[in-house]
């Protein structure tokens, strides 16, 4: 295997020492560029109270590629599809190099608390989000209670 | 819309009704090198062989001499008239052919004209003109409107200008122990960064740039909005890389404004073609005709649906032949195009001319192609292998039915496929009909005009073999048991037969030979021009009187 470049050593360092909070990232012990996460749900988001996790991959030619992140948690999101996938802006166009792990998480973080049924990528969850606000929240709320609450993480981990 | 008029326009008829609405730069602006109309010379840096000089005016003749005639007298749509007249005279017509090069030229012209206008530096303006992709007007209205917010959007100015603390050097600079915050290392190299002081080691830009030069979008600091200028980008990569960045861009530009510009579909061909004005085109379609193009290497093309050129199928019988041909053929494909046995010997034969009439290598034994039959009486009658034979009228079970459509298909199929095949191989013969002219030139003292007219003869031919190869996706989609349709089939038949001697003419390998008989070259050509536009002209007859409809 290729020695990990410098820039991936460091930022999973930092990523130990000064985690982010309501965020954990660890690397895998049998691949250093894949990593588990936990996201905490934002606090007056339907996900409070709720702990989701992600996978997340860091290709060959990181930094100057985003990183590859998915949910494994399902969740009630207009933003993220049956399969996980993400739809954020600097998970593809606009990614930076200049951007780390800790900020793509963070932002993912962020589209939990603001959702964007105008731009969606699981037409169908959007279009219930648009039709019936309330009752998209509350199904959202019921999901996390489901398939996210704290609880059973423990328990399953 | 600033309209620019120029010195060398002389054979350009544009500028006059100049509306289109999605279009951002005066493209009409003189343009010496490209500029594409039939008959002018200068452009056509095309090997001499296929010259488009030939007398044989195919595009006009086909689509304006006929048309204007009596269909739009019985109709007259004024601007369709206006546009067929216009090819017609044939002075210019109205496309042009051009490269992505030549539009980039067009649009750094434009940023050199507006300089004045916007007094910001011509990298800056073209920084902006890429960001509104090349669309100079909304360009001029938004800067009117906001000039300063629109400099920090495009990345022109920092954010915050009064925050001088903050305001660097532009470019390239030698560090000691520089630590990079993109690659994390730590030593000696060369940095590059914008005026908001984002500095990172050159090998990261350079990873950084080389991603992205073909997207065809303004490269930016890595770590905000601040653009890169085409002389930033050269100066990190040391090679003139911001060419790529540029062609991406109007190659981006040309995906936009579709409907207006066409890639030539030939394969390598770089050629583009700009049709000002596409509002006659449904003219053309009403009318079952369509607006084949050429660039300037002489690829014809349809403007319309893109395919190559296609009479006397229009686009609705062509679209529906492709994809018939795509959906049921692809194993046939193969089989049919390249190998036959010999119906006597039963040795696998692949042909290597374009001319139909074979000899099998082995048994000596003449035969068509096309039908398998023995070949003498196809030179003297008809060809009856261009008709086909429906001999099982009398079955009824649906079985045999879809056997029969099948069948029927399969044939159409098969016939089409060897005139593509023969029109491959006729180019081919294209390559040694050139230098059996130098051949005379050298041996007879012929001069070059005077041998041209084996090149016509070949493009003529050429023209001639698409037409028929065409003309049986028209047949197949027509209805058998009318009039026309026969008489359709006839005048297939009298085309292919002249075709094939023309053909035939063309095989002989003697340069004396072909000097003696060069009037019989003349002959056969023209018999086969003119048996094309008959062609062309009783397919189109079936189109407009619905004998021929295009089902799937």
């Amino acid at each position: 295997m290729a020695s990990l470049p410098k820039r991936i050593i460091k930022e999973t360092e930092r990523l130990v020492s000064d985690p982010v909070p309501g965020i954990t990232a660890e690397p895998h012990e049998d691949n250093l560029r894949y990593f588990q996460v936990t996201i905490e749900g934002p606090q007056q988001s339907p996900y409070e109270n709720g702990v989701f996790n992600l996978e997340l991959f860091l290709p060959d030619d990181y930094p100057m590629e985003a990183p590859k992140v998915r949910f494994l948690t399902k969740i009630y999101h207009p933003n993220i599809d049956k399969l996980g996938r993400i739809c954020l802006d600097v998970l593809k166009t606009n990614w930076s190099p200049a951007l780390q792990i800790r900020t793509v998480l963070l932002s993912v973080q962020a589209l939990l608390a603001s959702p964007n049924p105008n731009d969606p990528l699981a037409n169908d969850v959007a279009e219930d989000w648009i039709k019936d606000e309330e009752g998209a929240i509350k199904t959202a709320r019921e999901w996390t209670e489901a398939y996210a609450s704290k609880k059973d993480q423990k328990s399953t981990n | 819309m600033t309209s620019v008029q120029s010195e060398d326009n002389s054979s350009l008829i544009y500028g006059d009704d100049f509306d289109d609405d999605d279009e951002s730069i005066d493209l009409y602006e003189s343009q010496t090198t490209a500029t594409c109309s039939m008959g002018d010379t200068a452009c056509h840096k095309l090997n001499s062989l296929v010259s488009q000089e030939s007398e044989f005016d195919f595009d006009e003749d086909q689509f304006s001499g006929n048309e204007s005639d009596d269909e739009l007298l019985v109709d007259p749509m004024t601007l369709s008239k206006k546009a067929l007249d216009d090819d017609k005279g044939g002075s210019s017509l109205k496309y042009e052919c051009l490269t992505t090069q030549d539009i980039l030229d067009r649009m750094l012209k434009r940023v050199h004209h507006l300089q004045p206008v916007f007094s910001i530096p011509s990298e800056d303006i073209l920084v902006l003109m890429q960001r509104y992709d090349w669309n100079e007007e909304r360009l001029l209205e938004e800067w009117t409107e906001k000039m300063d917010e629109l400099l920090v959007e495009a990345g022109i100015n920092t954010s915050n200008p009064g925050d001088k603390l903050n305001i660097t050097m532009r470019g390239i600079k030698h560090r000691s122990d520089f630590n990079c915050f993109i690659c994390c290392e730590v030593r000696s190299t060369e940095t590059f960064s914008l005026e908001c002081g984002h500095e990172y080691c050159i090998e990261c830009y350079r990873r950084y740039i080389s991603d992205r030069l073909n997207e065809g979008n303004v490269i930016t600091c890595m770590d905000c909005a601040l653009a890169l200028k085409n002389e930033d980008i050269d100066a990190i990569m040391g090679t003139p890389s911001s060419a790529r960045l540029m062609d991406s861009s109007i190659k981006s530009f040309i995906q936009k404004h579709n409907r207006n510009y066409k890639w030539c579909p030939y394969a390598d061909c770089k050629c583009i073609i700009h049709l000002n004005d596409t509002s006659y085109l449904q003219e053309y379609t009403r009318l079952h005709c369509s607006r084949f193009v050429t660039c300037k290497f002489s690829h014809i093309f349809c403007f319309g649906c893109g395919y190559g050129m296609h009479a006397p199928a229009d686009c609705n019988v062509t679209m529906a032949w492709v994809k018939k041909a795509r959906k049921e053929s692809e194993n046939l494909n193969w089989v049919l195009s390249h190998t036959k046995e010999c119906p006597k010997c039963s040795v696998n034969i692949e042909k290597n001319g374009g001319c139909n009439h074979m000899v099998c290598s082995s048994c000596k034994y003449e035969f068509c192609w096309i039908c398998s039959g023995e070949w003498g009486p196809h030179g003297r009658s008809f060809f009856q292998c261009t008709m086909y034979k429906n001999d099982d009228e009398k079955q009824k079970a649906s079985v045999e039915n879809s056997k029969k459509a099948l069948k029927r298909y399969t044939f159409y199929y098969r016939v089409f496929n060897e005139h593509e095949v023969s029109a491959k191989l006729d180019w081919k013969l294209g390559q040694t009909v050139g230098q059996k002219v130098k051949a005379m030139q050298e041996k007879m003292g012929v001069s070059w005009i005077e041998g041209q007219f084996l090149a016509e003869s070949l493009q003529i031919l050429n023209e001639g073999r698409t037409v028929l190869k065409w003309s049986f996706a028209v047949a197949f989609y027509s209805d058998a048991s009318h009039n026309l349709t026969k008489i359709f089939v006839d005048n297939q038949m009298l085309l292919s037969n002249a075709v094939e001697q023309l053909s035939e003419l063309l095989q002989i390998k003697n340069p004396e030979t072909t000097m003696k008989r060069k009037s019989e070259f003349y002959n056969k050509a023209g018999y086969v021009r003119n048996r094309t536009r008959a062609l062309i002209e009783c397919g189109r007859d079936l189109l407009r009187k619905c004998i021929c409809k295009p089902v799937d």
